[in-house]
């Protein structure tokens, strides 16, 4: 958690996109950095193999005012997926605010969705966060193949939980859905720290206009 | 209710103080201030050449990634990183458990005098830092106060 500066009167919070290897994390901080208006965000940052895989971690720094009077600083973090990268993840989970998980929605890669999962529960208990405190939403991504699994299964297998989160369904290639993910784990971290604590009931107001394809925004779990 | 802990005015004041002092002695450019995990917690110099916010994720990062290093000639961390480059440098110090100062610097000193005057301004920001927990005070807002209207406008 960051501290308030009272000063140039700034707040800044660390959202971090964790998934198993290649589901598509980069891909969310992309197509986000190509959609936002520059005014609004910094350079992305990638510290890549030559072969375009995450070896440390994507970096996106977004601006916005969202709390009356202050500058909200939103610093978007990319974990590197790979098993291998333990260590690596261990350390850009460090001060995390709000965490969007990302799962591919491929039969094939059940498996790894569920593993990475335990590794994000088992990575925040090393520093004292539990999964059930942290605000953090579910992206089924790759919803445009077509080996994908249904939606349900993809539920049953992570979001069966007893806090069910907001899940959606995603094409990060093309859009779909990843301003509503990041507006919504937006809004629950935001409201955990306002004075009533409760994260709201119906479906979070976006922060950032999702300047996306026009498809519908399916969203098949509330809080 | 969660309260996020808070540098009040006199506080950033103070702490601007203090790096203030450090960067006409150490004659460098840019210091800045930052947790462990990367959010930057002040800064103080000339911010108008680089991205602050990129230097302090870029940073932590650089810092975290070398303490396994350090671990392997049996130290818990290293204590202080140097970058060297042609004309300009990055000397990053830890301050406390949780915190590291970044100096930015030129060819109008030496590594060598950012490194002295570094230890003594950790440990000034250090117990700055440390009084402020212990006042305990934090911010929170009213729900109202978050905005329900869109905020970052489409190309």
């Amino acid at each position: 958690m960051s501290i308030i500066n009272y000063a140039s009167r700034e707040i800044q919070f660390k959202i971090v996109y964790y998934g198993p290897a290649l589901c598509g994390k980069t891909t969310n901080l992309a197509y986000i950095h190509q959609r936002i208006n520059p005014e609004n965000r910094g350079d992305l940052v990638s510290l890549a193999t030559a072969a375009d895989r995450t070896l440390f971690f994507d970096f996106l720094p977004l601006n916005a005012v969202v709390i009356k009077g202050f500058v909200t600083k939103f610093q978007l973090y990319t974990v590197p997926g790979q098993v291998i990268y333990n260590a690596t993840r261990q350390l850009v989970l460090r001060s995390v605010d709000g965490v969007i998980f990302v799962a591919d929605s491929q039969w094939e890669k059940m498996e790894e969705n569920v593993e990475s999962f335990k590794n994000l529960e088992d990575n925040l208990a090393k520093q004292n966060i539990s999964i059930d405190e942290i605000p953090y939403v579910l992206q089924y991504n790759k919803r445009d193949l077509e080996n994908t699994a249904p939606v349900n299964y993809l539920e049953y297998v992570l979001n069966n939980r007893k806090r069910r989160v907001q899940s959606f369904e995603v094409v990060s290639s093309s859009g779909q859905n990843v301003f509503a993910s990041l507006n919504a784990v937006s809004q629950i971290l935001l409201h955990k720290f306002s004075k009533q604590s409760d994260v709201p009931k119906t479906a979070p107001a976006p922060v950032a206009i999702p300047v996306e394809p026009p498809v519908a925004q399916k969203q098949s779990a509330a809080v | 209710m969660n309260a996020i802990p808070c540098l009040t005015i006199e506080d950033v004041a103070n702490l601007d103080g203090i790096l203030s002092n450090f960067l006409n002695k150490a004659e460098a450019e840019l210091t800045v201030v930052i947790d462990r995990g990367g959010n930057v917690i002040s800064q103080f110099g000339d911010m108008t050449v680089m991205d602050v916010t990129i230097i302090a994720a870029l940073a932590a990062g650089s810092f975290a990634a070398t303490k396994e290093l350090a671990r392997r000639i049996g130290e818990v961390e290293f204590n202080a990183l140097y970058h060297q480059g042609n004309g300009n440098h990055i000397f990053m110090n830890s301050v406390d458990d949780d915190t590291i100062m970044i100096t930015v610097f030129g060819r109008r000193t030496t590594v060598g005098l950012v490194r002295f005057y570094s230890a003594s301004t950790a440990q000034s920001v250090a117990a700055l830092l440390k009084s402020l927990s212990n006042t305990g005070h934090g911010f929170s807002f009213d729900a109202s106060d978050i905005t329900a209207t869109p905020i970052f406008a489409g190309q």
